[in-house]
């Protein structure tokens, strides 16, 4: 080992980052054991939604916002849906809260099903991918049938999983009578046991359970007091900071750095800025009592104590949330009692702003209408945007605490550290400010 | 026997086309059985190496380096398949080829100097030689299985080219644009999706993009009687396949 005067350089190098959803690169310097350059370069092409939004109706936005990510299309559905409501000061009956609610369950469910399964899951065993050895085929088995389940739901109330078409402003162009959501219970039983051997398998990847050392993260996340936050409640911090969500977007902002083709976001701190992490680790840490009693004793059988500052922990949280997802989903189908699928939403002019959970954290919807209901208007922050910051400033802790590991070790760890967040690429590219400049 | 190698490769998108692949479930497997899969980067860490047998390719071509990248795949791919609207049309995103690309850039980003973009989103066919397109948005897990299957036995895949007024008819669902007064693109959109919108009392508005030999035009001058405005007709035909209704219009004026 060099010592003294000598600088020892080191590069960690990822040219396409695989694994994640859509197209970005690392690259870390290091110098003298300590990270200096820290890039994740977000290299995926922007589709700039933004023009393609102005001047259109409350209809199309909520079909094109979901374009923005073929993942998490309800996310941007019902966020967009719950801003234009807010713009025209339409508040929905609750048979129609909660069909959206399950919805979003529907879709929480699958997403986590394939990121714990078949993106992250295999880090664990240093598997290349979730089919490249036969030992893995059960765990990738057992998120396929949970990710079905998922699609199943989603399949019902939106037609498709993928850009579903049922929702409008005021509700659903229809919505499912009682026998066709009963249906779904009997396999809903069988995934919710499925989801705790989920539970407990995730925790076992980790061999320590204690709270790791606390690194000093910002966690942020919806809070809504006795239910688990989707689709309603207010941001609240780890700081014990709370905001509604109009006031949030003014303490939050977003920046541009040369190496991302999406923008970074941050709590204002004079002229520079917090970063935070939203997610289900985020939501897990702050709203975790209010999980059903049978998943919390899951939880805390396998001897993880909440919060959890360990970022790579983020697959117990989101094999909670499916367990919490498919749990929701039959309380919810249990009540339902058939609904009028929407309420008249007149176009007209507004301003609007809300902010619903997404699988991968809180996703920020805001718009502008004018007198015939078009947009003006739009800005769109997605989740994964707001935690790039976070996750170069994970990797940074990292190196600094890792720095005696060889370089394809630390490339590992860096790339493990990246999917832990579930970042949604191709979404954080699409962030919209028409404020910002002429047109 | 060897394994056929597939590539699945990503341009600019929302990924919900190759995700489509992976919701094939128990297909999905198999699918892994029956090729030998070396490049997707979605789901594995294998590098770029060699040529294929066959390329999926989701996405449109935006960007300078998206340019190079596909002449690349196509030079080593035998058979050569785009997926999803993005990828046959353009997508969602070509709606900035009608318009000028620096007041976007500015709209967005405050410094719109380090954005590398071109001023168009255009379908993988403007680009390279494409054997085969499948049209969606998203392309559906059938269509998927159909074409892979129809690979491997060496035939043509059969994928509906006719329009989806053929998929509400045999649905027995009343006619949205006739009976239910709505603007709906079936009769010039292709089938496919199995009547989706229509199921649920709503007009299409295109996924599938436009049949073959699409009249266009009629069907305009039939929204036209019925009051929408040249403003309103045009937004109809400006969704996920915006480039491809736009440019059989503009053909079709020839």
């Amino acid at each position: 080992m060099h010592t003294g005067g000598y600088r020892l350089k080191r590069r960690i190098n990822v040219e396409y980052l695989s694994r994640v959803e859509g197209e970005g690169a690392l690259t870390i310097e290091l110098l003298n054991g300590r990270a200096g350059r820290v890039d994740l370069r977000i290299f995926e092409a922007p589709r700039f939604f933004e023009p393609v939004l102005k001047g259109r109706s409350f209809q199309d936005v909520i079909d094109f916002t979901a374009r923005i990510c073929g993942i998490c299309p309800v996310a941007y559905q019902m966020s967009a849906v719950h801003a234009i409501e807010a713009a025209r000061g339409c508040s929905v009956p609750q048979p129609i809260q909660d069909l959206r609610r399950l919805m979003y369950c529907g879709e929480w469910i699958e997403s986590h099903a394939l990121h714990v399964h078949f993106l992250h899951g295999p880090d664990f065993y240093g598997l290349d991918s979730a089919w490249s050895k036969k030992d893995y085929l059960h765990i990738l088995q057992r998120g396929m049938k949970l990710k079905r389940l998922g699609n199943e739901l989603l399949a019902l109330l939106g037609g498709r999983a993928v850009h579903p078409v049922s929702v409008r402003p005021g509700g659903f162009f229809r919505v499912p009578d009682k026998t066709e959501l009963y249906s779904l219970l009997p396999v809903l039983g069988k995934g919710f046991e499925l989801s705790h051997e989920c539970i407990t398998w995730a925790a076992s990847l980790f061999e320590r359970k204690e709270a790791a050392e606390d690194t000093g993260s910002l966690f942020i996340s919806l809070h809504d007091p006795g239910s688990y936050p989707m689709n309603t409640g207010t941001v609240c911090t780890s700081d014990g900071i709370t905001y509604s969500m109009d006031a949030f977007t003014t303490v939050m902002e977003e920046y541009q750095v040369p190496h991302s083709n999406a923008l970074h976001a941050g709590i204002k701190k004079g002229t520079s800025h917090h970063s935070y992490m939203v997610g289900p680790l985020s939501r897990i840490n702050m709203n975790f009592e209010s999980l059903p009693e049978e998943i919390k004793e899951v939880v805390q059988r396998t001897g993880i104590s909440i919060p959890v500052n360990d970022i790579r922990m983020s697959i117990v949280a989101r094999c909670v949330e499916i367990s919490y997802a498919i749990h929701e989903a039959m309380n919810i189908i249990k009540k339902y009692d058939g609904a009028d699928p929407y309420i008249k939403v007149e176009p007209g002019e507004g301003k609007g702003l809300w902010i619903t959970e997404a699988p991968r954290g809180m996703l920020i919807h805001s718009y502008q209408f004018d007198r015939n209901g078009n947009v003006e208007n739009a800005r769109i922050i997605p989740p994964t945007s707001q935690n790039l910051a976070h996750i170069e400033s994970s990797l940074r802790n990292f190196i600094d605490r890792n720095n005696h590991l060889t370089t394809k070790a630390l490339r590992r760890g860096c790339e493990h550290i990246i999917r832990s967040y579930d970042p949604c690429i191709s979404c954080s590219v699409h962030l919209i400010d028409l404020s910002a400049g002429e047109n | 026997m060897k394994r056929p190698r597939l590539g699945i490769f990503k341009l600019t998108s929302c990924d919900g086309c190759q995700l489509s692949l992976l919701n094939l479930e128990e297909d999905l497997l198999r699918l892994v059985e029956l090729f030998s899969l070396c490049f997707f980067r979605e789901a594995s860490d294998k590098e770029l190496r060699g040529y294929f047998d066959l390329a999926l390719v989701e996405g449109s071509i935006s960007e300078p380096r998206q340019k190079e990248q596909i002449i690349r795949v196509r030079e080593q791919s035998r058979y050569f398949i785009t997926i999803g609207a993005c990828a046959t049309s353009g997508g969602l995103q070509a709606m900035k080829n009608w318009a000028v690309l620096e007041s976007f850039k500015k709209s967005v980003y405050p410094e719109p100097a380090l954005i590398e973009s071109l001023s168009t989103s255009t379908p993988v066919s403007d680009h390279v030689y494409v054997d085969y397109e499948i049209w969606g948005c998203p392309v559906t897990g059938d269509a998927l299985s159909e074409t892979l299957a129809c690979f491997l036995l060496d035939k043509r895949p059969t994928i509906p080219q006719y329009s989806l007024c053929m998929e509400c008819k045999r649905r027995a669902i009343p006619c949205i644009l006739v009976s239910g007064g709505k603007p709906c693109l079936g009769p010039i959109t292709k089938a496919g999706c199995g009547a989706l919108c229509p199921s649920f009392g709503r007009a299409c508005y295109g996924c599938f993009g436009p049949r073959d030999d699409a009249n266009i035009d009629p069907l305009m001058k039939w929204f036209e009687k019925r009051g929408y405005s040249g403003k309103e007709r045009r937004l109809l035909l400006d969704m996920m396949n915006t480039c491809a209704y736009r440019r059989i219009q503009i053909e079709k004026k020839d």
